[in-house]
């Protein structure tokens, strides 16, 4: 049981990081990098040493308030000058393939969690089921309040966001399982104050929004493309996971009766 | 068959997928925290557009 799960969760993750690394190449990390000539404003690789020794370099009061670091420019929120990062081009796209692999399995794996937790056997159409609320409460129930963003867009701290994030996925997540698994009309009230609490409560929001540089247009467009991406992602990993797990359950019959 | 049997066979098949969920969990979080949330800086980096595009809250 443990090997067919590894295994179909495994090859789900391979699939769906395949097809939404392919996305994001295609549709957020050109975004992305046109976002960070906008972060760095005016300070270049070669500069980015020099800003750091010098913080007081009158440009350098342009990089600080809207943002602590400079990524792509070689400038950290840490001080070092050289800390490790991929080089542009091919070796930045690798590692955000590695990056969606690792993520894509790790997300198949909770997925299969949960279908065992809830005695679902997995084919691909259930697994599509819970791969859609994989990405209604992973995906867009945080981005609601921290809608996704691109480098250089003023931000609350990140362990405060961290935690709303974390939060909001756990109470969506239980609050779905209430509703759509449990049925009754005590605990999808309970379901809808679960998801509706940590809106209600509210992200923690930037104190400063307006000194960005990014254009809204390209921020906007960066938001809605992730979430579309986010969709594919999970239900690939969804259809796949129930596809995978019949592949590698007739495989194992077929050897036992061998 | 027994009654015997047959229970030891599902009590055997739960704790069997009681491990496998235990597994999958630790296994998934672990790779999902290493992917969107680990705060060493290189892995940051090499996470970078990944952690963007899919939303998870960065620097």
């Amino acid at each position: 049981m443990i090997a067919r799960l590894l295994s179909a969760a495994l090859v789900a993750g391979f699939l769906a990081s395949v097809v939404a690394t392919g996305l994001q190449l295609a549709l957020t990390s050109p975004l992305i990098l046109q976002a960070e000539t906008y972060e760095g404003e005016g300070a270049h690789a070669a500069l980015a040493p020099f800003l750091d020794a010098a913080p007081d370099a009158p440009f350098a009061a342009l990089i600080v308030p809207a943002h602590a670091h400079a990524h792509g420019e070689g400038g950290h929120d840490h001080g070092k000058a050289e800390e490790w990062q991929p080089a542009p081009g091919l070796q930045r796209m690798a590692f955000t393939g590695l990056a969606t692999l690792v993520g894509g399995v790790g997300y198949a794996l909770l997925l299969a969690a949960v279908m065992l937790a809830l005695r679902r056997e997995p084919t691909p159409q259930s697994g599509l089921v819970v791969g859609i609320a994989g990405f209604l409460a992973v995906a867009l129930a945080p981005a609601i309040g921290l809608p996704p963003e691109l480098p250089g867009m003023g931000a609350a701290p990140l362990v405060l966001r961290q935690s709303w994030w974390l939060m909001t996925v756990i109470a969506t997540g239980l609050g779905l399982y209430l509703i759509a698994v449990r049925r009754v009309p005590l605990t999808i009230l309970g379901g809808l104050v679960l998801i509706v609490a940590p809106h209600l409560a509210g992200a923690p929001q930037s104190v400063d929004t307006v000194s960005s540089q990014v254009p809204p247009a390209a921020a906007a467009q960066f938001a809605a493309r992730s979430l579309a991406i986010g969709f594919v992602f999970w239900a690939v990993i969804g259809l796949a996971y129930g596809w995978a797990w019949g592949l590698f359950g007739r495989e194992a019959g077929t050897r036992a009766n061998a | 068959m027994t009654t015997a049997t047959l229970q030891t066979q599902a009590t055997t098949r739960s704790a069997d997928g009681a491990r496998a969920l235990l597994v999958a969990a630790f296994l998934g979080l672990g790779l999902v925290f290493v992917a969107g949330f680990a705060p060493a800086t290189v892995l940051h980096n090499a996470a970078h557009d990944f952690r963007h595009a899919q939303n998870f809250p960065c620097h």
